[in-house]
């Protein structure tokens, strides 16, 4: 069963009097404890398909499921709860909060769920499977791009997510803490079976994923597999 | 928490709008304050004068404010009179310079020690006793009056009070203090009760020398206050007044009604010009939380996006900045209000014995002045809280 599936996902931007297909009919279908990697070009349609499938845009036209939930049926509040409880976020500037320090900020979903009063525990053991333990109290500011982004790996996780969304997330780190945080995400995504989508420039991060989506004009180009010997295995583009 | 972090991350912005609320709210509660202690005045006034009607001579027709004393026989007769008391009222300190005070001058009233058990208004008795009405020789001293000059009970007074200019025939009579009132904040704080021979003394002594022995004083009244049953209405009391001016020749009974609405009147004027005064100096500081909110709106964007992704909803975003703005509100309104409590209260502190406060602080009034912050701080939030939480989270997350 499909965890999150796209079905001919549509996403227009008028432009004065031009139309800019950002998504163009996208089918495809992520399976429960994908490690999926999106690449393509700028303005391929990359961020607004994490967009839609992170619930913060509508499409225009088709439907998006998650967890068999047809989201294009919800409301704005629903929408909001199924963010709250099964998408995780990661950005590429990290997107702390500086009042905050890092427990707080991975604690942080906890305040729109139901019963988020108790997650301290959750958040503790969160941040020491991302080897944080010593900056517990830190804030953001105290704290190296790799780390600042173990946090906010952290803190998607928070709510036992089935599905992160990275956008860029080793963009403003060097190539070895990208490589660390890449490796973090591979434990997080075996040892949890969470499904994992990154959109990424970075063609050695989308290799080490077990799939890899390109995207050109707002449409899949290729949709290939990846063995764990390096090989690619294409699947059916939809 | 995080609340209380974003209000202080910025010090300097943050101490400066909230000292434009803690002004408007400083002046909210001493103006209040005044107004309240006005009021209290006049509260007194209304309580007075709408359960009795005052007697005096008709308008026009003599000088001095002086009625047969008969005339209590006869407007005891008029239907629903039920009690009619024969006043006298002197200055306390003749001859003082004339100086701009909230309060009552010391007065010297004399009258029948039963009439305090008619009326609204009645006077409790801190130390000591009522007066005798048949004892002459004794006062009982309104807590101003006692305090202004340092009597208690036993002490003796001179009344009236001599000049400092005095002629060297001025007359004065030692009176014991029997009995100290407890502070009602309206007129008879400032007067000093003594009985009705006493009264008719003092009159005496009031005419010029010449004519002191040409009339009998005992048939003279300078006032007459006139009762119905207990619980008339003013109504009912204003058509008593006119039962009296139709049927009892020479005197002129005013409408309790008419008193009464002058008292309000003048009192509902003083309360709106201050009132609306600070009430500005509030608003205004209010504007300040305004633009702060929308600051700190502009500041946050990508904070209110990603806040959108981790799950918040449009009212749980616009909770956080109503509430940051009404923490504004109520901080303000705390400081504010401690101030200008402390401000009336050094103030009525220094007041000189004798003259009136000038602030009375109520819990109304206390209420008021922090509620309304509290709610000029929410209210000015609304709207920076409005648009934070419609941004668009696509927009605000990528915001530079």
């Amino acid at each position: 069963m499909a965890d999150v599936r796209l079905v001919n996902l549509t996403k227009h931007y008028k432009q004065g009097a031009e139309v800019i297909r950002a998504l163009d009919g996208v089918t495809l279908d992520i399976t429960k404890g994908e490690f999926v990697a999106v690449v393509g070009r700028s303005g391929s349609g990359k961020t607004t398909m994490l967009d839609l499938m992170g619930l913060l845009l509508r499409p225009t036209s088709g439907s998006l499921y998650i967890d068999d939930i047809d989201t294009s049926k919800l409301g704005d509040r629903e929408l909001a709860r199924m963010r709250a409880n099964r998408v995780g976020f990661v950005f590429q500037e990290y997107n702390l909060l500086a009042g905050l320090n890092v427990l707080e900020n991975v604690m942080l979903p906890l305040r729109y769920v139901k019963d988020g009063k108790n997650g301290k525990p959750r958040a503790v053991e969160l941040i020491e499977r991302v080897g944080l333990s010593d900056r517990i109290r830190h804030r953001p500011t105290e704290l190296s791009g790799g780390q600042a982004q173990r946090v906010a790996i952290a803190r998607s996780m928070m709510n036992n997510p089935s599905l992160i969304l990275l956008d860029e997330p080793t963009g403003a780190v060097d190539t070895e803490t990208a490589q660390q945080l890449v490796d973090l995400l591979k434990r997080l995504n075996q040892e949890d079976q969470v499904t994992i989508v990154i959109i990424t420039h970075d063609l050695d991060l989308a290799a080490q994923a077990s799939r890899q989506i390109r995207l050109k004009d707002g449409k899949v180009l290729t949709d290939e597999r990846i063995h764990a010997n390096g090989a690619m295995l294409g699947v059916p583009v939809a | 928490m995080e609340i209380v972090r974003n209000v202080t991350r910025h010090k300097l912005r943050s101490f400066l709008t909230i000292a434009g609320i803690v002004i408007g709210v400083l002046a909210l509660t001493t103006m209040g304050a005044m107004a309240e202690n006005f009021n209290a005045l006049l509260d007194g006034g209304v309580k007075y004068f709408s359960s009795s009607i005052q007697v005096g001579p008709p308008d026009g027709q003599q000088s001095a404010t002086l009625l047969p004393i008969s005339k209590v026989v006869e407007i005891k007769k008029i239907d629903g009179v039920a009690a009619a008391f024969p006043t006298y009222g002197f200055q306390a300190k003749p001859g003082a310079a004339p100086s701009f005070s909230f309060g009552v001058p010391d007065t010297i009233i004399a009258a029948d020690p039963a009439e305090n058990n008619w009326g609204n208004l009645q006077v409790t008795i801190a130390q000591g006793r009522q007066l005798d009405s048949t004892t002459t020789g004794q006062v009982v001293l309104g807590s101003t009056i006692a305090k202004e000059f340092n009597k208690k009970v036993g002490d003796t007074i001179d009344l009236p009070v001599k000049p400092v200019d005095a002629r060297p025939d001025f007359i004065n009579h030692a009176f014991t203090v029997v009995g100290i009132l407890n502070l009602t904040r309206t007129a008879p704080d400032a007067f000093a009760y003594i009985n009705i021979a006493d009264g008719q003394m003092l009159l005496r002594d009031s005419l010029p020398a010449e004519l002191r022995n040409a009339f009998d004083v005992k048939a003279i009244a300078g006032g007459i206050d006139v009762y119905g049953k207990p619980g008339t209405s003013i109504a009912e009391l204003d058509k008593i007044a006119n039962r009296i001016n139709a049927q009892v020749p020479g005197v002129k009974a005013t409408k309790p009604s008419q008193i009464v609405d002058s008292f309000k009147q003048g009192g509902a004027i003083f309360t709106t010009i201050t009132t609306a005064a600070a009430l500005l100096a509030l608003i205004i500081g209010g504007l300040s939380v305004v633009n702060t909110m929308f600051m700190a709106v502009a500041e946050r964007v990508r904070e209110i996006g990603l806040k959108k992704a981790v799950g918040a909803t449009t009212l749980n975003i616009m909770g956080e900045f109503l509430t940051e703005a009404t923490l504004i509100g109520v901080l303000g309104g705390l400081v504010g209000y401690g101030l200008g409590a402390a401000i009336t209260l050094i103030v009525n502190g220094t007041t000189p014995p004798g003259q009136s406060t000038l602030f009375l602080l109520t819990p109304a009034l206390t209420i008021f002045a922090i509620g309304f912050a509290t709610v000029l701080g929410a209210a000015a939030g609304v709207l920076p809280a409005w648009r934070a939480a419609r941004l668009d989270p696509v927009t605000a997350l990528r915001n530079q």
